[in-house]
């Protein structure tokens, strides 16, 4: 374990974020989407669920990194994006009976997609990602600083 | 005080502040991870074990649950301020050990040189 394990558990944190901001920006870019890529219905909102990489509380400077339960790319105590969840909340319906994807009384179903709620997960993921850049910038410095003690 | 003593003490201090920073990056990456609670080292004490192992010794120092924060309704407990000024506090720390290392190695070369 050395000061490059704390730059790859940011760096675990800056893709996971990535990762989450896109999905909010799909939902937010899907909100009247009626037909989802499976064929079936309006598009469903998604959501992502975030995991700590080696949850065992020993395991966090215990292993070098490599061993654990985790995949190989995220260290012990970085985080992972361990799944996207599908929203199963209703779907909204509006009385549109011109629409391609009426069904026989006149509706359509939309998405049930908050956009408020989208951009305010929007923000959070942003936020988090520049305190995890701030985090990267920190540890480089100070690899920066054991670099300097070879040069003198 | 031998000088290779101060360099190995010095080593202990700065293996201790790069453990500390990674447990704070870790902290950071978990900000948004339902459930997760604030790990720390106690500095002191880890410190204190470091320095009282026998030279050579590398020892890995344990986090625990840090206490008292406010838990946030998805259980995660992660302050971003206090992270963020112990991740400075810390940046300066290893900077100090750093330093003192290279003066360390100048005084060593000065002996070395006769002075001159």
């Amino acid at each position: 374990m050395g000061l490059f394990t704390a730059l790859d558990i940011s760096a675990s944190a800056l893709a996971a974020e990535r990762q989450r901001s896109e999905i909010a920006s799909s939902n937010l870019a899907n909100v009247d989407t009626t037909r989802s890529s499976s064929g079936s219905g309006p598009y469903r909102r998604k959501e992502v669920v975030l995991q700590t990489a080696g949850t065992s509380f020993s395991s966090l400077l215990g292993a070098s990194g490599s061993s654990g339960s985790s995949s190989a790319a995220v260290p012990v105590g970085g985080v992972e994006l361990t799944r996207v969840v599908e929203d199963t909340s209703a779907a909204i319906r509006r009385y549109e009976p011109g629409h391609p994807d009426a069904d026989k009384d006149g509706y359509v179903s939309y998405p049930s997609i908050n956009p408020a709620q989208e951009m305010v997960d929007l923000m959070g993921s942003v936020r988090s990602y520049q305190l995890n850049a701030t985090a990267v910038n920190a540890s480089k410095q100070m690899i920066q600083q054991s670099i300097d003690l070879l040069k003198s | 005080m031998a000088i290779g003593s101060v360099q190995s003490q010095l080593e202990s201090y700065l293996s201790l502040t790069m453990q500390r920073q990674t447990v704070l990056a870790s902290n950071m990456a978990n900000v948004d991870t339902p459930g997760y609670k604030t790990k720390d080292i106690d500095f002191q004490s880890e410190m204190a074990r470091a320095l009282a192992a026998p030279d050579g010794s590398t020892s890995e120092a344990s986090p625990h649950a840090v206490t008292g924060l406010m838990e946030r309704p998805d259980g995660n407990n992660v302050d971003i301020d206090r992270e963020s000024v112990l991740m400075a506090e810390t940046q300066l720390q290893y900077q100090l050990g750093t330093q003192l290392l290279k003066g360390n190695f100048h005084t060593l070369l000065a002996a070395i040189n006769g002075g001159s």
